[in-house]
């Protein structure tokens, strides 16, 4: 099976260096999207079980190497980034484009994504980018069998109320969460191998997209402000013992209306 | 200035969810600031009948009656909702920040190629159109977001408006459409309960969380009783899913789910900054911890040192006893 | 950063850090408490391919440097010395099969050794011969195609565990000095090996200490690693390459000691203000700060100047473990200091850093005997 993983470089949660009040400084300290290492983990997995080949595709600045690198120590046998200065600050729209024309480059059975990023939170860009490539997409997986002899895939996909089992044909789009399970560590042997491995470098030209049909100036969205959020006026700390404690904290909920 | 304002709703067992509601609300009240139509699109094989319920809360309801055989996939919906807006041109689509309805904006957006905004805490109407409140990194800044264009897609949270019946109800147009074009077809081939799953935490308006400090799966249950005891659902941290000591429909934060009850209790909860994104913006928070300088006290409206298994069924009886 | 590391040995180590931050620190104090040998730190070792780092590529290793290996022996030890140890210990008893063994005996063994299917130990040590070789009782004696050994070992890290034990015996008595030792391989489970008993030590107490009894042991000639009468020379280039393992689990143990005392410093309150704030605080972090770097710096320049084979190996060896033992003892003891009576319970991983950083004045040679090798060095020099 050849698989893509669509792998995102992110600032660390809670870490993010802020410039012009609230966009996020992608000029270092990046890493791999926690849900895009559980699908890479799924990915690296399906391929020790059926054999073929791991690809990650990464639209992202330079510092997203490192979570690159780390992909590849892991298991993927080569990368694709796409990087052109023109992208950053690009909406999930362009982003969603641009990922679909790399796509259109490659050749696969499957694409995996995170059901979402930490950052954009959106968790869009993967059903898009199905659609625009008239794959099945199948999303919130918690496990993926491929079926490659017969050229399907059944998910379970986490439904409101459990779990529904869902059957497309491949080449499929699959959004996948935590329950595919723990991402491996890279071994040492991985880390020195993955230092000869290829990662591709393609630009906007290379895709043969218009420069102006992405970043800022394109962008369907516009932030018309950013604030810090109300703050809290700092806990009242309770020590006593766990009578007198309880007594103030229905003391605290009945003030507030909660009970 | 644009077209209308429409709520794209889901239906769960043949009535419409509590999200769809809050969108049909939120749909309404922007319709009445901007002096703009409104309507409620509902795809499913009992719209007609979902929609009269949805109906109440104002807006008109297009209901799109497809072929029975269950609820239909997120591609279904979206098929039918890009074919009526191509026919209808509305300006703005307002979908809910559940699985199905990111998913139905997420083809949507591949179909249409229209902006969204996502993770929409607020919904107000500004003069350059819908203006999004956002939470984002981790928490640390507030956004308001509008669409560059006259027209885009806002994914709501559930919470961001309260529902209400409107004083007069809308009507019900059923409605048939040809899906403009056929997505590839993704087949259910099976939808299985598991009662571990069902838990309301997105809507609940009060959670009782637990954190490693609980020790184990049985620590759940004193969890578990004060949840009961304040009519709330039971969260948990990233850790003690892994630990397998209760299942991922309770994760809250990073790759789990993003809450805003009235009340979070959080119980031998540290306070990560993964934890913390997904709960911040609770109303009230209470943290029981042992340690005093666990992160969760920097962001607690009240921090009781103590053992939770002390605290946690004394304050359960307390409630149980003032509600009599 | 370290500007002389190169970008694969950061990536290496970050790795390696994220393994034990993740895997390992949680069990350190388990570790240390229930004296048992980590079986679960090797299986992670060896899934992740740190065992593998220091042994040649054509027999399943990595063929990382001897500073890279103690990069992630410097990583593991910051939070736990006894899991640093075991790749200390792997390397060491493998060290006479690099330097001396034979293509037949390195095809025969690295493999395993390298995917951590196989353990081994280092015995030279005799209760007797401590500090001085020459005083090594252990026979083996010419028996047919082979050879028999017999003698007491003490002192043997992980001396029980070991599947491959490079065992110093006395081969020729008239020889005289440095030419009667020869090294041979004894494998678990050859008739008359034992395990005569465990020792109960003060620190590094997760790793077994041994004392091994050899009782007319019969090794065939294939475990013979290099000449008959090559031991004793074999030993000391071992010890030229293994002395900078145990500097860097020193200075692993220093730099777990100084972040544990400086996180302490920040969040305790007393007077008023974080202690952190206090300056005869502040100046015990600042040495300790300082002492660490510079026992980390004097590391990377030995591994760097051992590994190409500089003339003076022996001396730079010997001057890394002496300074960075040194180091450790001294700034966990400042570190028990800063967390005061916090520092002296098992709350806080201090103290057990405290008792484990002993042992890296003591073994692979005490630092009296460094300061022997060293100053010998110089007067030779001159």
């Amino acid at each position: 099976m050849r698989i893509v993983v669509l792998l995102k470089a992110v600032p660390v949660v809670g870490n993010e260096k802020l410039v012009d009040g609230w966009r996020v400084d992608r000029s270092a300290g990046l890493e791999a999207n926690g849900n895009d290492e559980y699908v890479l983990e799924a990915a690296l997995k399906l391929v020790e079980a059926h054999g073929g080949e791991v690809v990650t595709l990464t639209m992202g600045p330079h510092p997203a190497l490192e979570a690159i690198r780390k992909a590849l120590a892991m298991g993927a046998a080569r990368a694709v980034q796409i990087v052109d200065d023109a992208l950053a600050g690009s909406d999930a729209l362009a982003t969603g484009r641009v990922l679909a024309a790399a796509l259109a480059h490659l050749e696969y059975e499957l694409v995996l994504a995170g059901a979402d990023t930490s950052d954009g939170q959106g968790g869009v860009v993967g059903a898009a980018i199905a659609t625009r490539l008239g794959l099945p997409y199948l999303s919130y997986a918690a496990s993926i069998e491929p079926d490659p002899a017969a050229g399907i895939v059944r998910v379970r996909r986490i439904s409101p109320t459990g779990y529904d089992v869902l059957e497309a044909r491949l080449p499929a789009l699959i959004a996948g969460t935590q329950l595919l399970g723990e991402p491996r560590y890279p071994s040492l042997r991985g880390i020195m191998q993955a230092r000869s491995k290829e990662i591709a470098t393609w630009t906007l030209r290379d895709l043969g997209i218009d420069p102006a049909s992405v970043g800022p100036a394109a962008s369907q969205t516009v932030v018309q402000e950013a604030t810090p959020p109300p703050q809290r006026a700092g806990a009242t700390v309770v020590r006593e013992a766990p009578d007198v404690a309880v007594e103030r904290i229905v003391a605290f909920l009945v003030s507030r209306r909660l009970i | 200035m644009a077209g209308a304002v429409w709520a794209i709703g889901e239906i769960v067992e043949g009535a419409p969810t509590r999200l769809t509601r809050e969108l049909a609300t939120l749909a309404r009240q922007l319709g009445e600031a901007a002096a703009l139509p409104v309507a409620a699109v509902l795809v499913g094989p009992d719209a007609a009948a979902a929609g009269a319920l949805l109906a109440e809360h104002g807006p008109d309801v297009l209901a799109v009656e497809v072929d029975p055989g269950g609820r239909p996939t997120a591609a279904v919906i979206a098929e039918r909702v890009a074919a009526l807006v191509r026919e209808r041109a509305p300006a703005f689509l307002l979908v809910g920040a559940s699985n199905d309805g990111k998913d139905v904006a997420g083809i949507l957006q591949g179909l249409l190629d229209w902006g969204v905004l996502v993770n929409g805490a607020g919904v107000r109407w500004s003069d350059r159109g819908p203006q999004v409140e956002m939470s984002v990194f981790g928490g640390r800044l507030v956004t308001q977001s509008t669409f560059a264009a006259d027209r885009g897609i806002v994914i709501v949270r559930p919470s961001a408006v309260t529902a209400e019946t409107a004083p007069a109800a809308g009507q019900v147009e059923r409605v048939v459409v040809d899906p403009a074009i056929e997505l590839a077809p993704v087949r259910v081939v099976d939808r299985v309960a598991e009662a571990s799953a069902a838990v309301p935490i997105e809507e609940a308006s009060v959670i009782v969380a637990g954190g490693r400090g609980v020790g184990g799966p049985e620590g759940f249950a004193v969890v578990r009783e004060l949840a009961d005891a304040l009519g709330g659902v039971v969260g948990a941290t990233r850790a003690v899913v892994d630990a397998g000591w209760i299942g991922y429909a309770h994760q809250i934060g990073q790759t789990g789910k993003s809450v805003k009850p009235q009340l979070y209790v959080a119980a031998g909860i540290s306070g990560a900054i993964q934890h913390k994104v997904g709960m911040q913006t609770s109303g009230t928070i209470v943290a029981i911890n042992r340690d005093p300088d666990a992160p969760i006290a920097e962001f607690a409206d009240m921090m009781v040192v103590g053992d939770l298994f002390e605290i946690l069924p004394r304050l359960t009886a307390a409630v149980r006893a003032r509600r009599g | 950063m370290t500007s002389r590391l190169t970008q694969e040995q950061l990536e290496l180590r970050e790795a390696v850090r994220e393994l034990a931050r993740e895997r390992i620190a949680p069990r350190a104090a388990e570790i240390d408490q229930n004296a048992v040998f980590p079986r679960d730190v090797v299986e992670l070792f060896a899934r992740h391919d740190v065992f593998a780092l220091i042994y040649p590529t054509e027999y399943g290793g990595l063929g990382g440097t001897l500073l890279t290996n103690c990069l992630m022996i410097e990583e593991v030890s910051q939070v736990c010395a006894t899991s640093g140890l075991i790749l200390a210990v792997q390397a060491l008893g493998s060290l006479p099969l690099l330097l001396a063994g034979s293509e037949e005996q390195k095809q025969r063994w690295i493999p395993g050794l390298a995917s951590g299917a196989l353990l081994d130990a280092f015995a030279l040590t005799e209760a007797g011969a401590g500090s001085d070789p020459a005083g090594i009782r252990t026979r083996a004696v010419r028996e047919g195609d082979g050879w028999r050994i017999d003698g007491t070992k003490r002192f043997i890290s992980q001396g029980s565990e070991a599947d491959l034990i490079a065992v110093f015996a006395v081969t020729d008595p008239e020889a005289g000095r440095h030419r009667d030792l020869s090294c041979f391989y004894v494998e678990r489970g050859m008739p008359g090996f034992s395990v005569a008993r465990l020792e109960h030590k003060m620190g590094i107490r997760g790793s077994p200490t041994a004392e091994l009894v050899f009782d007319g042991v019969r090794v065939p000639d294939a475990n013979r690693v290099g000449e008959a009468g090559e031991g004793f020379r074999i030993a000391m280039r071992t010890l030229n390459r293994s002395r900078p393992a145990v500097a860097a689990q020193a200075v692993g143990i220093a730099q777990g000691a100084t972040d544990a005392a400086v996180a302490y410093a920040r969040q305790r309150v007393q007077f008023g203000k974080p202690i952190g704030e206090l300056q005869m605080v502040q100046a015990m972090l600042a040495d300790m700060a300082t002492r660490t770097e510079a026992a980390r710096q004097l590391l990377y320049e030995a591994c760097e100047r051992i590994e190409a084979d500089a003339p003076d190996a022996a001396r730079w060896a010997a001057m890394c473990k002496l300074f960075a033992g040194d180091t450790a003892m001294a700034v966990t003891t400042d570190a028990v200091q800063v967390l005061g009576g916090y520092g002296y319970i098992s709350e806080y991983p201090v103290e057990r850093m405290m008792r484990d950083a002993k042992i890296t004045q003591l073994y692979e040679g005490t630092q009296q005997i460094q300061r022997l090798v060293i100053a010998r060095a110089l007067i030779a020099a001159q």
